[in-house]
């Protein structure tokens, strides 16, 4: 008897099923929340009884917090799509997935949509200590909702580049260097001095990176009490970063997806 | 005779140069610039934002331009350390001119960094000009405990816990050590 044929449209869940099973029930995914939960239990802890940091107002702990668990929680996402396309390439099992009726558009779909799971569970991770550092000062459902909706669109973003870097790259292990150097490469501007930051051309810098764009956003709702209109030009590279590369890894995945990894062949 | 063309062109500059500045400076040498505070007094809790406005007065008969107004924070007491820079990030401001009988208002915010008891002031000055000091504004400060340290143990341990427990049982799950473990007890059985 063969497997019912998916119905056309839907095939793509039935990606996301295979995968989200292999993440989680394959274990990769809990031991990389498992080692999210440890680093934000140290960062809360930190935040919560030494001395030098207890000056922090709350508001300030709970932002601290929040832009640790998005910028972590996305990179969870970039190496999981980092070796969405190159790994099942390296592993030998890319052959028979591009035998199953399943159009290249789908799986890509599927793969992104399952490399996102890693961002929504480090979010649920998140929420226990948002609560705790930020009770008391009514900022826990802002905190929760502003992180979920940066951190999904900075999720997006990040792990699209991540699947378009796996469906480029030659091996997995330059797959993976190249997606951990992309991101580093975009949070470098957050260690640039203050002044830097402050002129035109470091205030354009940051804005223009999603990533910075997006952590600003949040720290200024946070941690200076804006409101959510306020600041609300620091979201557009974000969102508009997280259109483009979703639309450009499902696109060029679906044209470029092949047995042997890079440009030509 | 051209020298003492020279010469007049010389002190008559200098006559104006001096005129304009007693002018600013006032009749008897004191500067005709003014600074106010809107309060005198302020109460806060540690890691609070509070806010304060100066205004400078140009109570002159011409117009003052190049000021500069800087605001300066220090501790009464001799035993806290006090850098402005965590106080107010915008500590220097550079004003446009000021017109005769005009004045310009200045919004400061601030942030509570230390506790106890402190004066925080602002000073206007020029080129031309020395410094103006407003009055002293009091900050009264009072410590609190941003958090309940006490509480983050469980949670911090508690879920790394969780999610490890949660890893193990599916790793050994994934290792058949649960089936084997029924299938020793259907032996026994």
């Amino acid at each position: 008897m063969t497997p019912a044929r998916p119905r056309k449209g839907t095939s793509w869940a039935v990606v996301f099923g295979q995968e989200l099973r292999d993440l989680w029930m394959g274990g990769r995914g809990l031991v990389l929340s498992f080692a999210f939960s440890c680093l934000l239990s140290v960062i809360a802890f930190l935040v919560a009884t030494n001395k030098a940091l207890n000056f922090l107002e709350q508001r300030e702990a709970v932002n601290l917090t929040l832009q640790v668990a998005i910028a972590v929680g996305t990179l969870l996402a970039l190496l999981a799509a980092a070796d969405a396309v190159s790994g099942e390439r390296e592993r030998g099992t890319l052959e028979s997935l591009l035998l199953t009726p399943v159009s290249r558009f789908e799986i890509t779909v599927g793969k992104l949509l399952a490399t996102l799971s890693l961002w929504f569970a480090a979010f649920i991770i998140t929420v226990p200590y948002a609560w705790f550092l930020g009770r008391g000062i009514s900022i826990v459902g802002e905190t929760i909702l502003i992180g979920l909706v940066v951190g999904t669109v900075l999720a997006i973003f990040v792990a699209s580049l991540g699947i378009l870097i796996s469906v480029f790259a030659a091996s997995n292990r330059v797959s993976l260097s190249l997606g951990l150097f992309a991101l580093l490469a975009l949070y470098t501007p957050t260690q640039l001095p203050s002044s830097a930051q402050k002129g035109w051309a470091g205030e354009l810098l940051l804005r223009v990176n999603p990533l910075t764009a997006g952590e600003h956003y949040v720290g200024k709702v946070i941690a200076s009490s804006h409101s959510w209109s306020e600041d609300l030009a620091w979201l557009i590279s974000p969102f508009v970063a997280a259109v483009v590369f979703a639309a450009a890894a499902s696109i060029l995945g679906a044209r470029f997806i092949r047995l042997r990894g890079g440009v030509a062949g | 005779m051209t020298r003492i063309r020279l010469a007049s062109v010389v002190v008559l500059a200098t006559v104006l140069v001096l005129g304009a500045t007693a002018a600013a400076r006032g009749a008897d040498g004191s500067s005709s610039l003014s600074v106010t505070v809107d309060r005198s007094q302020i109460a806060t809790k540690l890691g609070q934002k509070f806010v304060f406005r100066s205004t400078i007065t140009n109570s002159g008969s011409t117009a003052v331009g190049g000021l500069i107004a800087h605001l300066n924070v220090l501790s009464f007491r001799g035993n806290v350390y006090v850098d402005p820079e965590d106080w107010s990030s915008n500590r220097v401001r550079y004003l446009a001119p000021i017109p005769a009988g005009g004045s310009t208002t200045i919004t400061w915010h601030m942030e509570a960094v230390n506790a106890g008891s402190f004066a925080v002031y602002v000073t206007v000055l020029s080129h031309e000009l020395a410094p103006t000091a407003g009055p002293t504004v009091t900050v009264a400060i009072t410590q609190r405990r941003t958090l309940n340290s006490g509480g983050i143990l469980p949670l911090a341990l508690g879920i790394p816990a969780l999610l490890g427990l949660i890893t193990l049982g599916l790793r050994l799950r994934r290792a058949g050590y649960f089936a084997r473990g029924r299938s020793r007890a259907a032996d026994v059985g």
